[in-house]
């Protein structure tokens, strides 16, 4: 089943000439992890904000589940939780008052939205801030404060936006973690904003990168490294103190006192490896591109 | 990690029922308390105690029903201040930090959270208004005779101010600009016409002008529900303040538009 199906969707705000977002067309199946990655003023946040109907496209269709947002409103609000990138909406709630007015408002009966809250407050580990003001809240506690909320009520469909700004490593990785195992659990679609590309790998199944306000790749992350002439970093580290020996006719960076960095072409691994003089090496990493080596490719 | 037992795949939706919405948004609105309580303290209560001092001390050589105009104006006064500008604080809040955006999302009626937002003003309001009602009877002598129309007449005159402190707010380009705003159109309100001040101390040009003031015609119907008599004029007092309340209501319904901009 088709969770979103867009259709030529063009906006252009007032005063503005440069449309933000320019004839996009896509889908989006249900249970996917979509991503959408971008500049700054790439036009993310307005498609998305067009998607949840926050915003009125000046032409195109978007269909949720089959139906027309436009003709049929309640039911994006219905089954949509987004998460929007700013965190202060909520600010003069406590984190336990806004998961638990989202969830009982998605239609959840009182205790059963007690228990959602609890649970959500578990699954995001924010629950020592419970009775605390989001206003109150640390940047991060505050996103994840922001994820509960999304994700109250359970709605079939999640829209993030920049779910892991602020965060710290480890909750990051929590983030894509709990993402990835909800979409596993329960088929949630999730469409998701992000400029932690690395981060995003483990747990997005498609993506589009943006550009003025249009797609200019959509793909698996496979499907879009097959299509660009690949590179791959090969990391040396050398024996402490050691002089470090690199075949002549490559250009490689230091990336820790020891540790060296070159990126070459796939085919040139081969003559690399076998002019590299081995003796004070201690480490070899061979890295194929990652998502932000493609996001970077495909805008540069 | 223990994840949530509702079925996340279930396309079938149903929206809470009207009065279950109104509660959730009414309790909402209400944690507005958290924030406001200082501002009520001093705009709502000392302001009109201050005015009911400063304006009838001087104003007893002209008799009880001179009087009479400024305990009601000063009630009249700490609803401007409650209603008409808490509401333009708050609408102009939560336009700026996307709380308009998160209602839009839910499955929620917008004329609710309108609704929710005016009730829970009204209803922290309340202390504020009894405060200078008893202060004013004590401190000016005026005879109380509240007629049970008073439980019609204080919300009738609530709404109206309400509504465009709704409007200011969710107009406001920024809630930096809703204070000042709301402060200067409280004091022309409050000096035009008949609220405060008594009929004699005003110039004929400044009585006419009270007619085209909402504020005029709250003072006057509470006035007669407060202090009597009830006449005639009650009337249409409620019935401009009802007009009024509806169509500024009916202009914010408008001015929240779930698919803005």
């Amino acid at each position: 089943m088709i969770a979103y199906n867009i259709q030529n969707l063009r906006k252009t705000y007032r005063r503005q000439t440069r449309p933000a977002t320019d004839d996009i067309t896509f889908q989006i199946p249900q249970g996917e992890i979509f991503g959408l990655l971008g500049d700054n003023g790439a036009g993310k946040t307005t498609l998305v904000r067009q998607m949840v109907n926050l915003l009125q496209p000046d032409s195109g269709r978007i269909m949720l589940f089959g139906k027309d947002i436009r003709e049929e409103p309640d039911y994006v609000s219905g089954l949509v939780g987004y998460m929007p990138q700013s965190g202060a909406a909520l600010n003069r709630l406590t984190v336990g008052e806004a998961v638990y007015f989202t969830a009982h408002l998605r239609g959840l009966s009182r205790s059963a939205a007690r228990a959602e809250r609890d649970r959500l407050l578990e699954v995001w580990r924010i629950e020592q801030v419970k009775d605390k003001w989001s206003g109150q809240l640390s940047g991060g506690q505050r996103r994840l404060m922001q994820l509960a909320v999304a994700m109250a009520g359970s709605p079939p469909v999640l829209v993030v936006d920049e779910p892991t700004n602020d965060l710290d490593p480890v909750n990051k990785k929590h983030v894509w973690d709990v993402l990835r195992e909800w979409n596993t659990s329960y088929g949630t679609t999730v469409v998701l904003i992000t400029h932690d590309a690395v981060e995003a790998e483990k747990a997005i199944q498609r993506v589009a990168i943006v550009r003025d306000g249009r797609f200019i790749a959509l793909g698996t992350p496979a499907e879009l490294r097959a299509g660009i002439a690949l590179q791959v970093h090969v990391e040396l580290t050398f024996a402490p103190g050691a002089q470090a020996e690199l075949p002549a006719g490559f250009e490689p960076r230091q990336v820790a006192a020891d540790t060296w960095s070159i990126s070459i072409d796939q085919g040139e691994v081969p003559p690399f490896m076998a002019k590299l003089d081995y003796t004070d090496v201690v480490d070899i990493r061979l890295q194929s591109a990652t998502l932000e080596d493609l996001y970077l490719h495909y805008v540069s | 990690m223990s994840l949530s037992p509702n079925s996340a795949v279930s396309l079938d939706r149903k929206r809470q029922a009207v009065h279950i919405q109104l509660a959730d948004l009414l309790l909402i609105q209400l944690s507005n308390y958290r924030w406001s309580w200082r501002g009520m303290v001093v705009t709502g209560v000392a302001a009109p105690l201050m005015t009911l001092v400063a304006v009838g001390l001087p104003a007893k050589q002209y008799g009880t029903d001179a009087l009479a105009y400024v305990l009601v104006g000063s009630i009249v006064l700490s609803l401007m201040f409650q209603i008409m500008n808490q509401v333009a604080h708050n609408f102009s809040f939560m336009k700026a930090m996307g709380m308009l955006d998160y209602f839009a999302t839910l499955p929620v009626y917008r004329f609710l959270l309108i609704i929710a937002t005016v009730l829970a003003f009204l209803l922290m309001a309340v202390p504020s208004l009894l405060v200078t009602l008893v202060f004013g009877v004590l401190v000016l002598g005026v005879p109380l005779q509240i007629s049970p129309l008073a439980l019609v007449v204080i919300p009738l005159c609530a709404l109206p101010l309400a509504g465009i402190g709704a409007l200011i707010g969710l107009t406001a380009p920024s809630p930096q600009e809703v204070g000042p705003f709301t402060l200067l159109l409280t004091i022309v309100l409050l000096f035009l016409g008949p609220v405060v001040l008594p009929p004699v101390t005003l110039p004929d040009w400044l009585l006419a002008l009270g007619h085209v003031s909402p504020s005029g015609y709250a003072a006057s119907a509470l006035r007669q529900a407060m202090v009597g008599p009830v006449t005639g004029r009650l009337w249409l007092d409620l019935a401009v303040l009802a007009g009024l309340a509806a169509a500024v209501l009916w202009a914010v319904g408008r001015k929240i538009t779930w698919q803005p901009r």
